[in-house]
């Protein structure tokens, strides 16, 4: 998942770095990044959802599943999202969708299978702290903020000097792609920052809505614990898709914090144990 | 939501109950009778999210025993049951319209001053409509302090949308009608 989405913006990058040694001017380049952004806030979710091999379901084919989301979204004060299911052994859950009428949520079918109702419904309303903190709005934006700090440097580079030297042309283009890569590196891990501490409020969120803060932390040990015994080819075919999923789909050592775009297990169930004694202490405290 | 909370991931708090406008049942509940031939099958209940703690189960205990003695001077009948989604309802009968109104804002209004008002899901009112005898159901939604009409046609899971369109324009005026349709969201298997 960091891999790709590393890989992704460096395409932007250097896609529009190509297009600036082309000539291509301001209004060019913004109208591009503008359709690429564009494509991705209102495309995404349908690729995304046939990726996983998800399917929309109606509430006669999931009954259980859509009037768990119905209660969930009167109490969250939400409209109701769209419901889909995926069909495959993994369990994991993700939301979909730039707006709150727009959104989609997805359970696998091994999710399905493998947790209570209870903590099933601390999962969804997980899912549904996304759609309702917008998560994958701000996501976007914040992503492509990061495309627009590269640009701005490769715009201060090209007027800034270095471009009077014919000889120096191919140095000078070399010198650019690279500080644009160092300013998007950089403004990746920022991003990758926000994006644990989303998932802390939406775990908050999940607790908020089910109080039940407990019931989502034995569902997380429980998908954690069964995520190293799903065969390598599911989550391999799954492995594109973290960013909106409940766990990811790997979680190896300490170094992998800050490449991670969910904070440690241990970590989130650490705060929401503080959320069940916040909610034992009751109203008075 | 204001801007900081969309940029922090929400408010730290679920949204508190609108205020509380469940009494319009009360007098909407004689045009429902008289215009459009639905009859209270003289139950009604409240439905919430049960906490699993100390705190939450006693003040729970404490508004059922309230409402126990109350319904012993007004001649109700009270129970609670659990639903399998882990909600909890409090089904109250009585013939008098206005004792179920009561009944249930006794039951919303103990919750709320013991600062759980956030945990109230809904109401819900089944009627019965002229003599064919299909049922009518009227949900009141605490978040948002509209109610919406709810009518299950017959398949699994099937809701007749246009009768609900046509009770909505039918008493519009008495009472207050959720006006976003994607909020109208039904309650299977309720067990009044």
């Amino acid at each position: 998942m960091l891999l790709t989405l590393l890989l992704l913006g460096a395409v932007y990058v250097a896609f529009v770095v190509i297009l600036l040694a082309a000539g291509a001017g301001a209004t060019v380049m913004l109208v591009v990044v503008g359709v690429l952004v564009f494509a991705q806030l209102f495309l995404s979710d349908k690729i995304a959802l046939r990726a996983m091999g998800a399917r929309e379901v109606s509430p006669d084919q999931a009954p259980g599943l859509h009037a768990m989301i119905e209660r969930l979204c009167i109490q969250a004060d939400l409209p109701k999202p769209k419901v889909a299911v995926a069909d495959t052994p993994v369990p994991n859950a993700f939301a979909l969708g730039r707006s709150q009428k727009k959104a989609t949520v997805c359970a696998t079918t091994g999710i399905m299978n493998t947790l209570s109702p209870a903590e099933l419904e601390g999962v969804m309303a997980h899912e549904l702290a996304h759609v309702k903190n917008r998560d994958v709005l701000i996501m976007t934006i914040a992503s492509f903020f990061a495309s627009v700090a590269a640009i701005i440097t490769q715009f201060g580079f090209f007027f800034g000097g270095g471009m009077g030297d014919d000889d120096e042309g191919g140095a000078g283009f070399l010198v650019v792609l690279l500080v644009s890569f160092a300013v998007y590196i950089l403004s990746f891990f920022l991003m990758l920052a926000l994006s644990r501490y989303r998932e802390f409020s939406a775990d908050r969120g999940a607790a908020l809505v089910t109080g039940r803060p407990s019931a989502l932390s034995s569902a997380l040990l429980k998908i954690s614990g069964r995520m190293e015994q799903v065969p390598q080819q599911d989550l391999r075919a799954a492995g594109e898709m973290n960013a909106f999923f409940i766990v990811p789909t790997s979680v190896k050592g300490a170094l992998q914090t800050v490449f991670s775009t969910h904070p440690p297990m241990e970590k989130r169930i650490e705060r929401l144990e503080g959320l069940e004694r916040q909610l034992q202490a009751g109203v008075a405290a | 939501m204001g801007l900081l909370d969309a940029l922090f991931g929400g408010g730290s708090k679920l949204k508190a109950p609108a205020p509380d406008r469940l009494f319009a049942m009360t007098t909407a509940h004689v045009t429902l009778e008289t215009e459009l031939d639905l009859h209270s099958r003289g139950v009604a209940g409240i439905v919430f999210q049960p906490l699993s703690t100390a705190d939450f189960t006693a003040l729970v205990r404490e508004a059922e025993e309230l409402l126990a003695s109350a319904a012993e001077d007004t001649g109700s009948r009270v129970e609670s049951a659990d639903d399998s989604h882990g909600y909890r309802w409090i089904k109250v009968r009585d013939s008098d319209f206005e004792d179920l109104v009561v009944s249930l804002n006794l039951i919303s209004s103990q919750l709320q001053s013991g600062g759980y008002g956030d945990r109230l899901l809904a109401c819900v009112f089944p009627f019965t409509q002229g003599t064919g005898g299909r049922s009518v159901h009227f949900i009141y939604n605490f978040k948002r302090g509209s109610f919406y009409p709810f009518v299950p046609a017959g398949g699994p899971h099937a809701r007749d949308n246009e009768e609900e369109l046509r009770l909505k324009a039918q008493v519009g005026g008495e009472l207050p009608i959720e006006p976003d349709l994607t909020r109208w969201f039904p309650l299977w298997d309720v067990p009044l």
